[in-house]
């Protein structure tokens, strides 16, 4: 039996207790089961509330720069796609373009649509990820199961075309990898997909799309998932452009910007979608963009897939590659944000400095600001809800 | 609009133009590097330049910077075909939020003494990037709140992004992938089958 | 207790404890780098390791039996990462997951990663490939559990680190 009266008289009267809390450091990570990786946050909280968190990055360090100046251009395309690690084929696009531009080459319309459909296969891959394992944090665990089985449908077809599932080392420079004959005594080159890729890509962006509305079904209405992230961690855009937020973070907090409008890397202008934004630059804004951003992703490859033209895959190249004397910046909306490469060259087979400007770099580099003054379980919601990855970080 | 990516030194009209603006604006030099905008002032004006660039041009995005170790000697890789004058060469990159303009900001810093005015209070995503140019090439920069390592460990003696910074393992052995054939007993060298090589790595 | 490190066990008795031990292992997923998505993969629907008695995510590495070292270590990470193996309780067993994790891999010039993370910790079992298939490190599961059910019961008990972390 309730007593009506007490339920009454404890929902009326309201308790305020002066709790006596402390200032304490806590520690959370390097190796942390919600920190992406090797991210160590030193926090100094007062009670429930953080007032000043200092992340310490390095713990993934593996010195891409001073690297790149001692291998030649192939061998850095293998170690770039390790930088972003979830998306592999999008971070050599930028490179492969910066030496193409300085070498004046002109990359056929083939494999310029192949590289934007691997591209957009690649960004649908890192959406997933996201859309796994942010719930995940929030702690539901089902959207993990659904979202990974999709992202293995898209991966086998990367891996079908590329031999990779995320580390594809697809790109050369002039085009992409033309395929060869069976058995290394043939040397007969078969310039061409496999048979069959793109059907089978039409066919699994389909479930993608109706994999997007199951977690969307699961996800959005959610209310505990609403109540940790509606409001929480907003981003104004002023502070965000200062910082060099950039991608769906950036988009998420009202700006219409992407590089895949006004950067020329890759054809996207032949195709045709748009430019998803959130309202309040909240955690459920960003999550909200990327579960838009999958569906704008699939309109593209089903574009390219129905344009997409004949012809070689690879210009003509000499064996040795040597590009000459210049340097360039080319940047390419990644999934993660905006991912550039300032090249230096000097005429040999390999860079001589190449700055590799990575996005989710800066977008970390907010964190002390966001966390200023948020309850401790809201600091690993504002963290997921940026979705970076270490090796992104750290190069 | 950015220009098409085959031109090698012809530019279109708009960002000839462009280029001549932002120059005209910080007083500094353009120029377009196959598609970039490159924008050269003196060190003195570094803090004013980028300030103008933020307020005047729009530029709001702050992007990257980094450093430059240009070196006539160097213990990695390969040096630069014609002489270069010592110096490290600060490039900052910043861009707008609508048109997508990007220009690099560049500037030169003696190696004897390298130190520059801190961006922290132009753009706030300075901060970390010049901890990394600091721990990275050594340079110091005044008014920057916490210089500290950003990723090497505490213990890490030495700037590695130095052309004069030695890789050591690569001392011990330069390339594994280096195939060592012995030669055939009974007396006769053998030519060995060509494999992959320095020359030719994907033979 | 000093019954096992002085006389063994019997037969029958050392089989049914190294069978048990192999197909209960708990995995302490320290995933670095790329290697941890494919662990996570292997984890997933399609390449599901649980039918082998592995299960993830033990709450705290004082409870797992199975570390898998999946990513590149660095020398900023290596302390961590031995702190870390310290505070597993006996018998604990290690699985070296991709080439960084076995030698450095592609990164291994470079000035701050250690070369393989048997420079740091002991190793039971090593996975090739940049990135090893989820079948792939399946298979040195297997290959650990082959390794566990030869092993020694007396052998074990007495190389046992008696000191507390």
């Amino acid at each position: 039996m309730i007593d009506q009266d007490l339920v009454r008289h404890l929902s009326e009267s309201s308790v305020s207790v002066e709790l006596e809390t402390e200032e304490m450091t806590l520690n959370i990570g390097p190796q942390h089961p919600s920190t992406h990786g090797v991210l160590r946050l030193v926090a100094r909280v007062e009670g429930e509330r953080a007032f000043d968190v200092q992340p310490v990055i390095g713990y993934m360090h593996r010195g891409y720069e001073k690297l790149s100046e001692v291998r030649t251009y192939p061998q850095v395309t293998t170690l770039v796609n390790r930088i972003d690690w979830v998306s592999g084929y999008a971070n050599e696009i930028p490179f492969i373009v910066a030496a193409e531009r300085i070498l004046g080459l002109e990359v056929p319309e083939r494999a310029q649509y192949i590289r934007l459909i691997l591209t957009e296969m690649a960004r649908i891959s890192s959406h997933l990820i996201f859309m796994a394992s942010y719930p995940l944090e929030l702690g539901a665990a089902t959207p993990l199961f659904f979202a990974l089985r999709e992202r293995e449908r898209v991966l086998d077809l990367l891996e079908g075309v590329t031999g990779g599932r995320f580390h594809p080392n697809f790109n050369r420079i002039g085009g992409v990898k033309p395929a060869y004959g069976s058995g290394s005594s043939t040397r007969k080159v078969i310039q061409d997909l496999p048979e069959g890729f793109l059907a089978e890509t039409r066919e699994a962006m389909d479930k993608v799309l109706e994999a997007a509305e199951e977690i969307e079904a699961l996800v959005a209405g959610n209310e505990i998932i609403l109540a940790r992230t509606k409001g929480v961690g907003v981003l104004p855009a002023e502070v965000a452009a200062s910082y060099g937020v950039s991608g769906p973070n950036l988009r998420a907090s009202g700006v219409r910007f992407d590089l895949r409008k006004v950067e020329d890397y890759l054809p996207y202008d032949r195709f045709d979608f748009e430019i998803p934004i959130g309202e309040n630059g909240d955690c459920w804004d960003r999550w909200h963009v990327r579960l838009l951003e999958i569906r704008q992703s699939v309109r593209i490859v089903q574009q390219a897939i129905d344009g997409i033209p004949s012809g070689p895959l690879q210009a003509k190249v000499p064996k040795v590659i040597k590009v000459p004397q210049g340097e360039t910046y080319v940047r390419a909306e990644n999934p993660k944000g905006e991912m550039g490469y300032y090249l230096i060259s000097n005429g040999n087979q390999g860079p001589y400095r190449l700055k590799i400007r990575s996005a989710s770099f800066s977008n970390i580099s907010i964190l002390p600001w966001i966390l200023e003054g948020v309850l401790i379980p809201d600091i690993i919601a504002i963290m997921g809800s940026l979705d970076f990855v270490l090796g992104d970080v750290d190069r | 609009m950015t220009s098409s990516p085959s031109d090698t030194g012809t530019t279109t009209d708009p960002l000839q133009q462009f280029a001549d603006g932002v120059a005209a604006s910080v007083g500094g030099e353009a120029v377009i590097e196959f598609g970039t905008v490159k924008v050269r002032v003196p060190a003195s004006e570094w803090v004013s330049a980028l300030t103008k660039a933020r307020d005047e041009l729009g530029l709001v995005f702050f992007s990257w910077l980094s450093a430059v170790d240009w070196a006539s000697e160097v213990e990695v890789g390969d040096p630069y075909p014609e002489a270069v004058e010592d110096r490290y060469e600060l490039l900052a990159t910043v861009a707008d939020l609508s048109e997508g303009r990007r220009v690099v900001f560049s500037t030169d810093i003696h190696k004897s003494a390298p130190s520059i005015a801190s961006l922290v209070e132009v753009y706030a995503g300075a901060n970390w990037h010049e901890r990394e140019a600091h721990e990275m090439f050594g340079i110091e920069f005044d008014g920057h709140p916490n210089l500290a390592h950003l990723y090497l460990p505490d213990s890490f003696l030495g700037h590695p992004l130095r052309k004069s910074f030695p890789l050591l393992s690569r001392e011990v052995k330069p390339w594994p992938g280096t195939v060592d054939v012995e030669a055939m007993p009974g007396g006769e060298d053998e030519e060995a089958p060509e494999g992959p090589s320095e020359e030719n790595p994907e033979a | 207790m000093g019954v096992v490190q002085k006389f063994g066990a019997p037969k029958p008795v050392s089989w049914l404890l190294n069978w048990s031990r192999k197909y209960s292992l708990w995995l302490f997923q320290f995933g670095l780098a790329c290697c941890a998505i494919e662990l996570m993969a292997a984890s997933g629907p399609r390449y599901d390791f649980m039918r082998f008695g592995i299960i993830p995510l033990p709450a705290s590495p004082r409870q797992a039996d199975l570390m898998v070292v999946a990513g590149t270590v660095t020398d900023k990470m290596a302390p961590a990462i031995r702190r870390l193996y310290d505070q597993m309780p006996d018998p604990k067993y290690v699985i070296s997951m991709g080439s960084c994790a076995n030698c450095g891999g592609p990164y291994w010039d470079s000035y701050s990663v250690t070369k393989g993370v048997d420079q740091v910790i002991p190793v039971d079992v090593y996975v090739p490939g940049c990135p090893p298939r989820p079948e792939a490190l399946m298979d040195g599961i297997v290959l650990l559990q082959k390794k566990i059910q030869g092993e020694d019961i007396r052998e074990k008990w007495n190389r046992r680190d008696l000191e507390p972390v």
